[in-house]
C-alpha cells in the first residue's frame, strides 16, 4: 500500500472526510484537519509503516506533499 | 447587590436509564434498577462479577466524527447531554446565538479510559503513547468541548470535587447568574470511569457493594439495615440555567428554579464523612435561599448505601431540620442508577427538579428493610405523590470532605 492510499483511507474512515474531495492538491486544513489532527495522522502513518517522521520534515500542506514525504521515508527504510 | 431569580429551562441526559429525562424519571419512580453484574477480564483476582450501571450511549449526529477522535467518553457524553439540553430549552445547537453562555462542569477522573489505554500500551507493549493523550485525559477537556462545539464563550470552569463536583458546578453557575455576572449557562457533570483499571482501584477501597446475577440490581441499598456499599454508574447530565430576564426575553417556560446553594467542608478526613460539615452545607444553603427549614418538603439524599455515610447524613438532616425532620420525605436513587461520581449531583439535582415539577417524589431504590436507627421517612417501595411540594434540597457529599447542597423550587407557568 502506498502512503497516498493509506492516508486517503485514514482520512475517510477515521476523520470522516468525503472521499470525493481527496486529490493530491487537497489541503489537509481545507479537509478539516487542525494541527492536532495532523499530529494524529502522522502518528498513524509512523505506526503503519514503522517509520519516524522528524518534526522539521513534517512541513507539508497538501495530501500529495504528505504522501511524497512518507513514500520517501518508507523507501529509505526498505533500502 | 440585587439578587436575580435563576431558572432551569432545559435538561440533557446521558444516563444508565436512558437519554429522555421524562422516561428516566418514570423508570426511577417505578424503582427500576438498571444495575447489572459485569465480569471484567483483567480482574481475575476478583472472583465475582462487579455490579455497575453502564450508559448505553451513542452521540449520533450530535458530534461530528472528526471531533470525537479528540474526546474522551466523558467528553462525548457531556457534549451529547449539552446538545439535548439546548434543544429542550429551545436554544440553537449550530454554534450561533449562545456565545454569551458559560459552561460549568463537574468531572471526577478525567479521560480515565484514555489514560488506561495509554499506560497499557506504554508499559506492556513498549509502544508509544498516542500524541493526543494529554488533551484527551485533562479533566477540563469535556468542559472545553462543550464550549467549542456550541461556541459558548463565557466562563468555562471545571469543578473536580469527587462526588460533589457537579453540585459545585451548578451552584457556582447559579451564583454567577443570580449575582449578575452572566445571563445563561449550561451546568452539570460528566463521568465515565467504568474502565477496568479504575473499577479495580474502587474495589480495593472496599466501598463497593457486591452482588452477582439477579442480586446485582439490588446490590446498593441506601438506608437499608443490610446496606453494604455503592455501585458505580456513568453518564452526563446538563442543565440550562437562565436569569429571569433571559427567560422573559425568550418567552421560555422554566422547568424549575434554583434558589439556594452552599458548599462547606469537613476539614476532617479524606474518606470519612462528618456530620458538622454536612449540616453546615444544608443550613447555609437554606440561609442562602432565605428559607426556614420547615419550608422544605423533600430532601434528595446523597446516601450512597454505605453503613457510615447514610447514618451521618441522617444525623445531619436531624440536626438541621429538628422536629421537622419527621415530616420530611428523604429519598436516595443511587441504588437504581449507580453512583455517577462527577455527574451524580447533576443527575440527582435534575431528578429533584422533576419531583417538584410533577409533585411526585422518587422512592429510595432497593429499600426492603429500613434501618430502625435511621428513623426518617425514606420513601421505601414506590414513588410518593406530593402535589403541594414547593421546595426541595439536594445533597452531595464528597471524598475529601467537600459538602454541597442545592435548594430548588417548583415553578408554575412562566415568571
Amino acid at each position: 500500500m502506498t502512503a497516498y492510499d493509506f492516508l486517503s483511507d485514514q482520512l475517510v474512515e477515521k476523520f470522516d472526510v468525503d472521499r470525493d474531495k481527496l486529490t493530491p492538491e487537497s489541503s489537509l486544513s481545507d479537509l478539516g484537519l487542525d494541527s492536532l489532527s495532523i499530529v494524529e495522522l502522522v502518528f498513524d502513518v509512523e505506526d503503519e509503516f514503522d517509520i519516524e517522521v522528524a518534526e522539521d520534515d513534517a512541513n507539508f500542506t497538501t495530501l500529495g506533499e504528505a504522501a511524497v514525504l512518507f513514500d520517501k521515508l518508507i523507501k529509505a527504510k526498505q533500502d | 447587590m440585587t439578587r436575580r431569580r435563576v431558572f432551569v429551562t432545559g435538561l440533557g441526559f446521558v444516563s444508565p436509564h436512558g437519554d429522555d429525562p421524562d422516561a428516566v424519571f418514570e423508570r426511577i419512580c417505578a424503582a427500576e434498577s438498571v444495575v447489572r453484574a459485569h465480569r471484567l477480564e483483567s480482574l481475575a483476582w476478583a472472583e465475582d462479577p462487579v455490579p455497575m450501571a453502564r450508559a448505553d450511549f451513542d452521540p449520533g449526529d450530535r458530534i461530528p466524527k472528526i471531533q470525537r477522535i479528540f474526546m474522551s467518553r466523558a467528553g462525548q457524553m457531556a457534549v451529547t447531554a449539552g446538545y439535548d439540553a439546548l434543544v429542550r430549552a429551545g436554544l440553537p445547537t449550530d454554534g450561533s446565538g449562545v456565545d454569551d453562555m458559560g459552561v460549568y462542569l463537574g468531572h471526577g477522573l478525567g479521560g480515565s479510559e484514555i489514560l488506561e489505554d495509554g499506560y497499557r500500551t506504554h508499559f506492556t507493549r513498549q509502544r508509544r503513547f498516542k500524541p493526543t493523550t494529554v488533551p484527551l485525559i485533562m479533566t477540563n477537556g469535556p468542559t472545553s468541548h462543550v464550549s467549542m462545539r456550541f461556541r459558548m464563550l463565557g466562563p468555562t470552569l471545571t469543578y473536580s470535587n469527587a462526588c460533589a463536583s457537579s453540585a459545585a458546578a451548578i451552584g457556582e453557575a447559579f451564583r454567577a447568574i443570580r449575582d449578575g455576572y452572566l445571563e445563561r449557562a449550561v451546568a452539570g457533570g460528566t463521568e465515565a470511569q467504568l474502565n477496568e483499571g479504575a473499577v479495580a482501584a474502587w474495589i480495593m477501597l472496599g466501598v463497593l457493594a457486591k452482588g452477582s446475577g439477579e442480586d446485582a440490581a439490588s446490590a446498593c441499598r441506601p438506608f437499608d439495615v443490610d446496606r453494604r456499599g455503592f455501585v458505580l454508574g456513568e453518564g452526563a447530565v446538563m442543565l440550562i440555567l437562565e436569569s429571569e430576564d433571559a427567560v422573559r426575553e425568550r418567552g421560555a417556560t422554566p422547568l424549575g428554579e434554583i434558589v439556594g446553594y452552599a458548599s462547606a467542608s469537613d476539614g476532617h478526613n479524606l474518606t470519612e464523612p462528618h456530620v458538622d460539615g454536612q449540616a453546615r452545607a444544608m443550613r447555609l444553603s437554606l440561609a442562602d435561599a432565605g428559607l426556614d427549614p420547615e419550608c422544605v418538603g423533600y430532601v434528595n439524599a446523597h446516601a450512597t448505601g454505605t453503613q457510615v455515610g447514610d447514618m451521618v447524613e441522617v444525623d445531619a438532616i436531624r440536626q438541621v431540620f429538628g422536629a421537622h425532620a419527621g415530616s420530611l420525605l428523604v429519598s436516595a436513587t443511587k441504588g437504581l442508577h449507580g453512583h455517577l461520581i462527577g455527574a451524580a449531583a447533576a443527575l440527582e439535582g435534575a431528578l429533584t427538579l422533576m419531583a417538584l415539577k410533577q409533585g411526585r417524589v422518587p422512592p429510595t431504590g432497593n429499600l426492603r428493610s429500613p434501618d430502625p436507627a435511621l428513623d426518617l421517612d425514606c420513601v421505601p417501595g414506590q414513588a410518593r405523590e406530593v402535589p403541594d411540594l414547593e421546595y426541595a434540597l439536594s445533597n452531595s457529599f464528597a471524598f475529601g470532605g467537600t459538602n454541597a447542597s442545592l435548594v430548588m423550587r417548583r415553578v408554575d407557568g412562566r415568571p
